[in-house]
């Protein structure tokens, strides 16, 4: 069984029969995430990316349809704090995530929250910060920090309640692009050593090229799903206002021009291409 | 701005600084009590020297702490000049008069007493505020607090609601100045213009404010569902409040400083009576 599962869920943000242009926000969602999976979901503004990601730990429940999470439904009112300390979500705006002046106190938050011992918090809060590299400042407060460290201690946040999901909901969306590497970097450091599973929630289809399985969203339905070959689809893409990544681009514009080049991804196989 | 949500703490390492927030706390509410029992310029003077040690060994530069008396540097003043004005006591001795003004001595001796009150009034908890960070504080009073969930007072969601309004106070203000800039770069005037005029321009500050609050108490809502938050009542913390071996010695030294105020206002010691020395009442 795979860990999360959406079986067509739909969902409505206004629940409301008479209600104008009532269009749900996620319409028959069906998808799989499986343990030590990367997945990317991209999808322009309003596509329904981040209620996907809200609706995988609970904070929103379905319409229709049923999400399972390790085989428990998100509609169980009793196990919503097993679900959550299983699946963390990185939202997009750092200062909006943290909860206290001192930066290991909010850290320590979640773990608090489960009611753990104050030993095995403070282990949980050391290694957390430790593995998004920010241990220096565990004594300092976030606020004379750059965006992408204090994206970082939201990560350690989320990390010290040990979860085996990890969301980042558009969690670069306001960094700049070094943060934003630093970020993905972390990200991927903790996929490679703690076997995470991570779900990026982005409208850079450049983060998306990391990704093991990819999910295009539109208008709250799942455009395509696939592996890496669904960003090479220039046309798909444009179709819906997203942009491909520069490579797929740059070869597409050439083909136009009467050359004939293979199907490529990175900039690096352009390259290859173009020099053969 | 960053730095107000620090209060005016001090950092430094000393001894009052490592004292438990606890230990302070109980200090400082029996200290304001105890200044009401001062009716004597002795008395101060005693209080005087207690306090000058406390902030010796803080290590905060004593300058430092009279700036923090600015503040209530009118509230005096304006004490002492409606003492001045409206006098009702003791009028036996008169010393200077003028015009329909006449000053007494008892007046001038009571301007001297309340003026000394207020100040050391505020110095008090001037020093826990220096010493203390804000979240010491809070957890210090969740603590001090403990009894009242007893009756059902939601003393661990209050600590909460505390700690989290400290860490958006710098946020909100560094937002604040973002729509005072946004609302100035289209004309917006602040400066001029009526109490009344000025009052209304605040409105295109406020509204922002007040939405933009909302958004993001939706979204640190939504972080702290997801970081498992269920009620303040059953959480456990990572640092736990301890006292160290200078908490029970301060609180000798505070007992022996009380129990000299409370001898000389009511003199209640039979083998030394204070009337002998006329001059300390």
């Amino acid at each position: 069984m795979s860990f999360i599962e959406f079986s067509n869920v739909v969902f409505y943000y206004n629940n409301d029969e008479e209600a104008q242009n009532n269009r749900p926000a996620i319409d028959g969602v069906s998808f799989c995430v499986e343990k030590g999976e990367v997945v990317a979901v991209i999808g322009h503004n309003g596509s329904g990316k981040s209620t996907l990601a809200k609706l995988c730990n609970g904070l929103l429940e379905p319409d229709e349809g049923e999400i399972l999470v390790d085989g428990i439904s998100t509609k169980d009112k009793k196990r919503i704090f097993d679900i959550r300390s299983k699946v963390g979500i990185v939202f997009q705006n750092p200062d909006n995530q943290m909860v206290a002046t001192i930066i290991e106190d909010d850290v320590a938050f979640g773990p608090e929250n489960l009611g753990l011992k104050s030993e095995e918090i403070r282990q949980r809060v050391d290694w957390a910060l430790k593995s998004v590299g920010m241990s220096e400042h565990a004594k300092g407060t976030p606020f004379k920090l750059s965006g992408g460290q204090k994206q970082r201690i939201a990560i350690a946040g989320v990390l010290a309640l040990k979860p085996q999901v990890m969301i980042l909901d558009e969690s670069t969306a306001m960094l700049d692009p070094l943060s934003r590497k630093e970020i993905m970097d972390v990200a991927m450091k903790l996929v490679r050593e703690e076997n995470m599973t991570l779900i990026n929630i982005t409208h850079f289809v450049d983060e998306a090229m990391e990704a093991d399985k990819i999910i295009v969203l539109n208008d709250g339905k799942i455009f395509m799903q696939g592996g890496k070959e669904v960003l090479t689809k220039y046309a798909e893409l444009a179709s819906i206002g997203l942009e491909a990544p520069l490579a797929v681009r740059v070869k597409n514009k050439l083909n136009e021009q009467g050359y004939d080049l293979p199907t490529v991804l990175t900039d690096e196989e352009l390259v290859d291409c173009l020099c053969r | 701005m960053r730095e107000i949500s620090l209060g005016q703490y001090y950092p430094a390492s000393s001894l009052i600084h490592k004292l438990d927030p606890r230990t302070k706390l109980l200090i400082s509410i029996a200290y304001i009590v105890m200044i009401f029992f001062i009716d004597t310029f002795v008395g101060f003077g005693i209080v005087a020297v207690g306090l000058l040690g406390t902030i010796l060994l803080s290590k905060i530069p004593i300058g430092k702490i009279l700036k923090s008396l600015k503040i209530i540097i009118f509230l005096v003043v304006f004490t002492v000049l409606m003492t001045l004005l409206f006098y009702g006591g003791d009028k036996s001795e008169p010393i200077w008069s003028w015009w329909i003004i006449t000053f007494y001595k008892q007046q001038l001796i009571d301007c001297g007493i309340i003026a000394c009150r207020l100040l050391f009034m505020v110095l008090g908890p001037t020093m826990l505020t220096f010493t203390t960070t804000p979240v010491q504080l809070t957890d210090g009073m969740q603590s001090l607090l403990k009894p009242l969930a007893l009756i059902k007072i939601p003393v661990h969601s209050l600590a909460i609601i505390m700690s989290i309004t400290l860490r958006f106070i710098p946020t909100l203000s560094e937002e604040t100045d973002k729509i005072i800039n946004a609302q100035k770069s289209r004309c917006a005037d602040f400066e001029s213009g009526n109490i009344f005029k000025r009052a209304k321009a605040m409105i295109p500050i406020l509204i922002p404010l007040l939405t933009s609050s909302i958004r993001r108490a939706e979204e640190l809502a939504n972080a702290m569902d997801s970081r498992c938050f269920k009620d303040a009542k059953h959480r456990t913390r990572m640092k736990k409040l301890k006292f160290g071996w200078f908490d029970p010695i301060s609180f000798i030294l505070f007992c022996v400083l009380f129990f000299v105020i409370l001898w000389l206002k009511f003199n209640f010691l039979p083998f030394i009576d204070l009337r002998a020395f006329g001059w300390i009442i």
